[in-house]
C-alpha cells in the first residue's frame, strides 16, 4: 500500500484533495457570505459580527491557518491538474466537440483553471483591501473599539471599478462552483448514478446563490443603498 | 504420414483421467528452462498461454491485433455449454457428447469428444472464479438457456457478449502472468512460418506489423491457436484479420490439414446490403428461441410483411421439422433458407433473405421480456439496416460463420510434426463435419486451458530437445522465404487490388463450395481459383513499402494463402462424394433434403499433405478411420 | 437501393510516430446510407490504391461489430463519432448528408502515441489490466461455479462494467486525457465480486498507480468520456475507483 504522502500524489489522491479543500472553501464562503450579508442588519451588526471572529484570538489563527492551507493546497492542485493536461495531450486537436448527452462539458466546468485563478489574484488584493486595510476605529454598543469594516466596505465600493470588479469575480465565482460543487461530490466518490443529475442541480442553485449574495453587496452599495443602512458617515 | 490419434485405450469414461495418469510430467524447475511460444490470444491461445505460463513455461505470445484482449473469440455472442445440468433437466456428460457427435454427424472422434463434454464442466468453474460476470437467476445461482440442436438448457451466457466476457477472462489471466514476467507479449506481430528442425517444430518467423521487420522465435514447442480460415469466403461473420496464414504456412511445412471442406453456415446474419461490404454480422442463434422464421407463399407477394395473413406465411422450418421447429440446427436452418430463396420465395432488395419474425413472442410475453432477453442484438439490428425489429419483422440469411475443418492433430492435440500443437478453432478435432451452437467456446477454453498444458509437458518431457540457436538454416530458409514473399508481392506491381481479388475468390467459394456443393460446381471452382491465383501473381497491386504499418501488405499475404486453401477445400469436397453435416453434396440428399451420409465409405477423417503448387495446387490424401464404439450410427433426423 | 452521395473529408495523414502529421482533403461520391464509416474509408482507400499517387490511409479495426474495440476514429472533434452508444464501426453513413464536411483524427492522448495515420498504440491500457486487472486464480483450482451465489443485481451490475471494450474513446475525448473511466470500469467490475474482493484493495492501488505512470491525465469530472463511451460505462465506476482507492489508503499497509 502506498504511504499516505504518495497516495496524495497520486491521481486519485489529488482529485480527493481539490474535493476536500472544494468542501471546505464551500463551507468558508457559506459563512463568509452569512457575515457579509449582516452590511444589511442594523448599523453596528456586521463590524459586531467582524469583531467578534477577531476577538476569538488563536482560534481565529487556527482557522484562518487552516483557510490558507486549505487555499494554498487547493490552488496548488487544481494547477497541477491543469499543468498535467498538457503534458498528457501535447497535440491537440484540430477539431473537439462535446457529444452532449451525459457529459458536464460547459464553460464552467472547461474554466476551472481561468475562474480559479481570477479567484486566486482576487484573494490577494481582496485581502490586502480588507484584512490588512487601513480602518478607523469606531465604538461598538457593547463600548468595545473595532475596526469600522463597514465604513472601509463602503467607502471602497462606492468607487466603480471596485464595485464592477468585484461583480465580476463573483460572477466568475459562481461559474467556478456551478460545476465545482457537483465535482467536489463526485470527487469524494459521493456519485450515484441516481441523485447525480440531483446534486447537479443543487449545485448550479447554489451557485447562482453564491454569487448573487456576494455581488449583491458591492452592487448595493454603489448604488447608495448603503449610506441609508449605514447611519454612518456617507460622502 | 503417420495418423496416429494416440487415443488412449479403455473406456470412453476413463480415457481421459488414465491418460492423465499416464502422462509424463516436467519437473517445476526444469519448466523454467523450456520456452513456449503461442500464436493468438483468443479463448484458446489466451487460456493456453495463462496456464503454461502459471505452470512455469517461459510463454512468447503472438497476436495480430494490438492487444490480446482483442482476438476474434470476442465477438462470440451467445453462449458456452457445460453439461453442469443445472437446471435439472436430465442433462448428463454422455448427452452433451452425443449431442456433439450426432450434430457433427459422426465425423469426428469419439474419445476427444467426449473429453470435451468431460470438461466443459469445469470451464465454467475457471470462469466464474475470474469473475467471469455470467448471466443469473435471482436466487443468484447461474442461469442457463437453451441454444440450436439441443433439447436440455445448458448454455451459459453473459448477456449477447459471452465470448467477450470469457475472453476477457483469459486475457486477465494472461495480463497477470505477463506482469509476473512468465509470458513475453508480442502484439502486432504476425506469423509467417514455422521452424522445422530434426523433423520437430522449434520456432517461428514472424513480422513486426509496425516496423515490418522479421524476426525469429526459438522454442521447446509450438502451440499454435490462431482460428478459423472463414474468410476464405471473404464475406463472413468473423473479423476482418481472421485469417488462415499460420496455420497454411505450417501446413505447407509438413502439417497435414484436416477436413477443410467443413464449413458452418449460420442461418441468422444480416443479409448482405451492397457491393461495399466488408463483412456480415452474425444476429446470434438465441433469436431462433422465439424468432419465427417464415417467407410469403406466395414469390410475388411484395406486400410490407406485418400485412401478410398467417395463412400466406410458409413457417418452413416448423412445418418441415415438427420436433425442433426454428431450433434445428445450423446446417438444416441455412440450407433451408437457401432452398426457399432459389425458389423465388426470398425476400429484401435482393431476395437472399427470410424472416425472422417476433410478433407472436411480443405478444406472448411483451415487448419488455423480448427487450429483456434481446435488447442489445435488437439494437444492433436496428443500428445496421435502419429497421425497427420490435416492429417488423428482421431480415435475416445463412453467412459463413465457423470452420470445422484445420490441422489435424492427435489426441494430445499435437499434429504429425512434433512439438507443433494446435488449439481452438485452428485444429480440426471436436466438431466433425458440423458443430453445434455455443460449443466452440467450449472447446477452445477446454484445449487451452485443461489439455495442452499437460500434453505439452508430456512432450517435453519426453523428448530429446538439442539445444538450436536462431542461426540455424532452417531459421535462415524460413526468414528468407517469409521476406521473398513479401517482395515477390511487391514485385508484380499490378493494377487490381487486393481486396477485389479476395471478393471474387469469395463468390466463387459462396457460390460453389458453400451450402450446397456439386461435382460439377467443385470443378469449376478449382479451376477458378487456379485461375484467380495465377492472375493474383501476375496483376495484383500492394502499396505503400515493407517497412511500416502496411495492412494492404498484410491483406495481400492472407489473401494469397486463402487462394490456395481456397483450393484445397474445393479438392476435400469434391473428394468427399457424400453429404454430411454442413458438407451437403447435392447428388447425395434424402428426399427431405438432408445430409446423406455414406459410413461405408466415408467414416474417416480427410488430412491432407502439401505437396507443393505448380499452376495447381497438390495434395496428397491420408485418411484417419474413424471407428464409433460407443456410439451407433444414425442417420440424423430432427423431425 | 439508396442513392449515393458526396462528402468531404478532412484526414489525418502522419508517416510515423516521431514524423509531423496534417489534415489532408479528399472527396468521396460514392457514400451510400448504408455503409459503414468504415466501409466508407475501405471505398476511398480502393480509390486511392488504383490512383497510386500516395499510400492508403491506415486505421484499426477488426471485428466490425462494435465489440473487439479496435477501430478508433475521432470523427469531427467526437471519439466515435456522433452516433451515441456506438464504435466508429458501427456509425454508418446515414447519419451524415450530401456535401458534408467530416474531420477525421486519430485518438490524441501522449500515452497514445501515433504509429501511423490515424492508428495509435494503446498498449499502456494492457499494462494497466496487468497492473492488477484479474483474479488471480490457478487454471483448475476453482471451485465448482454455482458455490457462491451471487446477488443477481450485483453480478448485473458487474457485468454492466464488464462491458467495456478498451477501445480508448475515454482518454481521446477527455480534455484531461485521462484513463479513469476505463481503469474505472475495470475496478467496478472485479471490485464488486465475491471473486475480486480479496485483491480489491491491492489492485485498486496498483491500477491507479499504473495509470499514473502511463501519462493519462487526473479526472476533473467533466464526464465526457461517459458520453462517448460506446458501451454507455457510468462515471460512477470513477466514484468508485476513488472511494476504494482512499479505502485501501486509510487501511495502511495491509495487502
Ligand atoms: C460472430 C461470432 C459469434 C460466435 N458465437 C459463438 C458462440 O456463441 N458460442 C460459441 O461457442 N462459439 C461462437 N463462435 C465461434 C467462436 O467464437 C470461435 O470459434 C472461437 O472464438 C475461436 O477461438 P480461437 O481461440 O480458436 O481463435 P480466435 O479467437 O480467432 O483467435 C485467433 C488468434 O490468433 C491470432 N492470429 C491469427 N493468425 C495469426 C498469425 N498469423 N500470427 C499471429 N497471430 C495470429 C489472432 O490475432 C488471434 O489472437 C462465434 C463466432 C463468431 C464469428
Ligand atoms: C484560490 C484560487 C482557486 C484556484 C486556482 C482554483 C482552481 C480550481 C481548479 C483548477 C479546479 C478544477 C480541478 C480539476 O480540474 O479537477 C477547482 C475545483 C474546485 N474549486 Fe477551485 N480554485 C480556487 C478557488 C476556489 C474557491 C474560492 C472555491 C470555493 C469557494 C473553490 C471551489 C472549488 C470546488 C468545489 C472545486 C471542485 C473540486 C473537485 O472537482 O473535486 N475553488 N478549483
Ligand atoms: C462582495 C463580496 C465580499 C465582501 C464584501 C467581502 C468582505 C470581506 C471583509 C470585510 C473581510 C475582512 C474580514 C476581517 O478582517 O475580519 C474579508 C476577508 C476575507 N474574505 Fe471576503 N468578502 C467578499 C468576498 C469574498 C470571496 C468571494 C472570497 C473567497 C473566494 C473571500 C475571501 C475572504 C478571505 C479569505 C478573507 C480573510 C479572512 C480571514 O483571514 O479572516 N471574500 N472579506
Ligand atoms: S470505458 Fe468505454 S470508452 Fe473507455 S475504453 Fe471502455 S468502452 Fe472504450
Ligand atoms: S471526461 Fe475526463 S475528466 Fe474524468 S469524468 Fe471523464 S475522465
Ligand atoms: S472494429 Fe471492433 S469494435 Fe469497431
Amino acid at each position: 500500500m502506498p504511504s499516505f504522502s504518495d497516495a496524495l500524489k497520486s491521481q486519485v489522491g489529488r482529485k480527493i484533495l481539490t474535493g476536500v479543500t472544494g468542501v471546505g472553501l464551500i463551507v468558508f464562503i457559506i459563512f463568509h457570505l452569512a457575515t457579509n450579508l449582516q452590511v444589511f442588519g442594523d448599523a453596528h451588526a456586521f463590524n459586531e459580527a467582524a469583531h467578534a471572529l477577531e476577538s476569538m484570538g488563536w482560534l481565529l489563527y487556527i482557522l484562518e491557518a487552516g483557510l490558507a492551507v486549505a487555499f494554498l493546497l487547493h490552488a496548488y492542485v487544481g494547477i497541477s491538474i491543469w499543468w498535467n493536461r498538457r503534458q498528457a495531450r501535447p497535440e491537440g486537436y484540430e477539431k473537439y466537440q462535446s457529444k452532449g448527452g451525459p457529459s458536464h462539458m460547459s464553460w464552467a466546468s472547461k474554466s476551472m483553471i481561468f475562474t480559479g485563478i481570477v479567484l486566486l489574484v482576487f484573494l490577494v488584493i481582496h485581502i490586502d483591501t480588507f484584512k490588512f486595510g487601513a480602518t478607523e476605529m469606531v465604538t461598538l454598543p457593547g463600548g468595545e473599539q473595532a475596526r469600522d469594516l463597514k465604513g472601509l466596505m463602503i467607502d471602497t465600493f462606492q468607487q466603480p471599478l471596485w464595485a464592477f470588479g468585484y461583480t465580476a469575480v463573483m460572477i466568475l465565482l459562481g461559474f467556478h462552483l456551478g460545476h465545482g460543487f457537483w465535482s467536489a461530490f463526485t470527487s469524494l466518490t459521493m456519485k450515484h448514478n441516481k441523485y447525480s443529475a440531483l446534486i447537479y442541480t443543487v449545485g448550479v442553485i447554489f451557485a447562482v446563490l453564491m454569487a448573487v449574495g456576494f455581488l449583491f453587496i458591492p452592487l448595493y452599495i454603489y448604488f447608495g443603498g448603503g449610506c441609508e443602512a449605514a447611519l454612518i458617515q456617507c460622502q | 504420414m503417420n495418423l496416429d490419434s494416440k487415443v488412449p485405450s479403455g473406456p470412453l469414461e476413463e480415457k481421459w483421467s488414465k491418460h492423465l495418469n499416464d502422462i509424463k510430467l516436467v519437473a517445476p524447475n526444469n519448466k523454467r528452462k523450456h520456452d513456449v511460444i503461442v500464436v493468438g490470444t483468443g479463448l484458446a491461445g489466451g487460456s493456453a498461454a495463462a496456464s503454461l505460463a502459471e505452470l512455469g513455461y517461459n510463454v512468447k505470445s503472438f497476436c495480430i491485433q494490438d492487444s490480446a484482449r482483442r482476438a476474434h473469440s470476442i465477438a462470440a455472442q451467445g453462449g458456452i455449454n457445460a453439461a453442469k445440468n443445472y437446471p435439472n433437466d436430465g442433462d448428463t456428460i454422455w448427452r452433451l457428447f452425443y449431442d456433439t457427435i450426432k450434430g457433427g454427424d459422426y465425423r469426428s472422434r469419439e474419445s476427444n469428444t467426449y473429453r470435451l463434454a468431460e470438461i466443459s464442466n469445469e470451464i465454467i468453474d475457471q470462469a466464474v472464479a475470474q469473475g467471469v460476470p455470467f448471466a443469473r437467476e435471482y436466487g443468484g445461482l447461474l442461469a442457463n438457456r437453451s441454444f440450436g440442436g439441443a433439447q436440455v438448457s445448458r448454455t451459459f451466457y453473459a448477456r449477447g457478449q459471452t465470448g467477450q466476457q470469457l475472453l476477457l477472462g483469459a486475457y486477465q489471466a494472461m495480463m497477470r502472468q505477463v506482469s509476473e514476467g512468465n509470458i513475453e507479449m508480442h502484439t502486432r506481430h504476425e506469423m509467417l512460418d514455422l521452424v522445422v528442425i530434426d523433423g520437430k517444430a522449434r520456432g517461428i518467423v514472424t513480422r513486426d506489423l509496425v516496423s515490418g521487420e522479421i524476426q525469429r522465435w526459438m522454442a521447446d514447442a509450438v502451440v499454435l491457436a490462431s482460428g478459423g480460415y472463414g474468410n476464405a469466403f471473404y464475406l463472413s461473420t468473423n473479423a476482418k484479420n481472421s485469417n488462415v496464414t499460420a496455420a497454411w504456412r505450417c501446413h505447407k511445412r509438413g502439417a497435414a490439414f484436416a477436413n477443410p471442406c467443413y464449413v458452418q453456415i449460420h442461418p441468422t446474419c444480416i443479409p448482405v446490403s451492397g457491393d461495399y461490404q466488408s463483412k456480415l454480422t452474425l444476429m446470434s442463434e438465441s433469436l431462433r428461441n422465439d424468432g419465427r422464421v417464415w417467407v410469403p407463399k406466395d414469390k410475388d407477394d411484395d406486400r410490407h410483411p406485418n400485412d401478410i395473413p398467417d395463412e400466406e406465411r410458409y413457417y418452413y422450418l416448423e412445418e418441415k421439422y415438427p420436433a425442433f421447429g426454428n431450433l434445428v440446427p445450423r446446417d438444416v436452418a441455412s440450407r433451408n433458407a437457401k432452398i426457399v430463396c432459389d425458389e423465388g420465395m426470398g425476400v429484401g432488395p435482393t431476395g437472399r433473405a427470410v424472416y425472422l419474425d417476433f410478433r407472436d413472442a411480443i405478444e406472448r410475453e411483451g415487448k419488455k421480456a423480448i427487450s429483456d432477453k434481446y435488447g442489445n442484438l435488437f439494437e444492433m439490428y436496428e443500428n445496421i439496416t435502419d429497421d425497427n425489429p420490435y416492429e417488423e419483422p428482421m431480415r435475416i440469411f445463412p453467412a459463413v460463420h465457423y470452420t470445422m475443418g484445420g490441422l489435424w492433430v492427435d489426441y494430445n492435440l499435437q499434429s504429425n510434426i512434433p512439438g507443433l500443437f494446435v488449439a481452438g478453432e485452428a485444429n480440426f478435432s471436436d466438431h466433425g463435419a458440423n458443430r453445434l451452437g455455443a460449443s466452440a467456446l467450449m472447446q477452445g477454453l477446454s484445449d487451452g486451458y485443461f489439455i495442452i498444458p499437460y500434453t505439452i509437458g508430456n512432450y517435453i518431457a519426453g523428448t530429446d530437445l538439442d539445444e538450436v540457436s536462431k542461426d540455424h538454416e532452417a531459421f535462415d530458409e524460413a526468414a528468407d522465404n517469409a521476406q521473398s514473399q513479401i517482395d515477390k508481392l511487391f514485385e508484380v506491381d499490378g493494377d487490381k487490388s487486393v481486396i477485389e481479388f479476395h471478393r471474387e475468390l469469395g463468390q466463387i467459394m459462396w457460390d460453389k463450395v458453400g451450402i450446397s456443393r456439386s461435382e460439377e460446381g467443385l470443378k469449376e471452382a478449382i479451376s477458378e481459383i487456379q485461375d484467380l491465383r495465377e492472375e493474383f501473381w501476375n496483376n495484383v497491386r500492394v502499396p505503400g513499402e515493407s517497412s511500416n504499418y502496411n495492412k494492404y501488405l498484410e491483406f495481400a499475404g492472407r489473401v494469397a494463402d486463402f487462394l490456395e486453401l481456397g483450393e484445397l477445400m474445393a479438392k476435400d469436397a469434391l473428394h468427399r462424394d457424400e453429404s454430411c453435416g454442413c458438407h451437403l453434396r447435392a447428388e447425395h440428399q434424402t428426399e427431405e433434403g438432408e445430409a446423406l451420409r455414406n459410413d461405408e465409405e466415408y467414416s474417416y477423417v480427410a488430412a491432407w499433405e502439401f505437396q507443393g503448387v505448380n499452376g495447381e495446387l497438390q495434395e496428397e490424401l491420408h485418411k484417419e478411420d474413424l471407428e464409433f464404439d460407443f456410439v451407433e450410427l444414425k442417420q440424423r433426423s430432427y423431425k | 437501393m439508396a442513392d449515393t452521395f458526396t462528402v468531404h473529408l478532412k484526414i489525418w495523414r502522419q508517416d510515423g510516430p516521431d514524423q509531423p502529421g496534417k489534415l489532408v482533403d479528399y472527396t468521396l461520391d460514392k457514400v451510400n446510407e448504408h455503409m459503414s464509416f468504415l466501409e466508407m474509408l475501405d471505398v476511398l482507400n480502393e480509390e486511392i490504391v488504383a490512383e497510386g499517387k500516395e499510400e492508403p490511409i491506415e486505421f484499426d479495426y477488426d471485428c466490425r461489430e462494435g465489440i473487439c474495440g479496435s477501430c478508433n476514429l475521432v470523427i469531427n472533434g467526437q471519439a466515435h463519432g456522433p452516433k451515441d452508444m456506438t464504435c466508429t464501426c458501427q456509425l454508418h453513413m446515414r447519419n451524415f448528408s450530401d456535401g458534408d464536411t467530416i474531420v477525421i483524427e486519430p485518438f490524441r492522448a501522449k500515452a497514445f502515441p501515433v504509429i501511423k495515420d490515424l492508428v495509435v498504440d494503446r498498449s499502456a491500457f494492457d499494462r494497466i489490466i496487468e497492473a492488477g486487472g484479474y483474479v488471480s486464480v490457478k487454471t483448475g483450482s476453482a471451485p465448482d461455479a454455482n458455490s457462491i451465489p451471487i446477488d443477481k443485481t450485483v453480478a448485473d451490475t458487474a457485468f454492466d462494467y464488464a462491458t467495456c471494450i478498451g477501445c480508448g474513446a475515454c482518454v481521446a475525448a477527455c480534455p484531461n486525457s485521462s484513463a479513469s473511466l476505463f481503469t474505472g470500469a475495470k475496478l467496478a467490475h472485479l471490485n464488486r465480486l465475491p471473486q475480486g474482493e480479496p485483491e480489491r484493495k491491492k489492485r485498486t492501488v496498483a491500477m491507479v498507480e499504473q495509470m499514473d505512470e502511463e501519462g493519462f491525465g487526473d479526472c476533473s469530472n467533466y464526464a465526457e468520456c461517459e458520453a462517448v463511451c460506446p458501451k454507455g460505462i457510468s462515471i460512477s465506476a470513477i466514484a468508485e475507483m476513488r472511494r476504494n482507492y482512499v479505502k485501501a489508503t486509510l487501511a495502511g499497509t495491509e495487502a
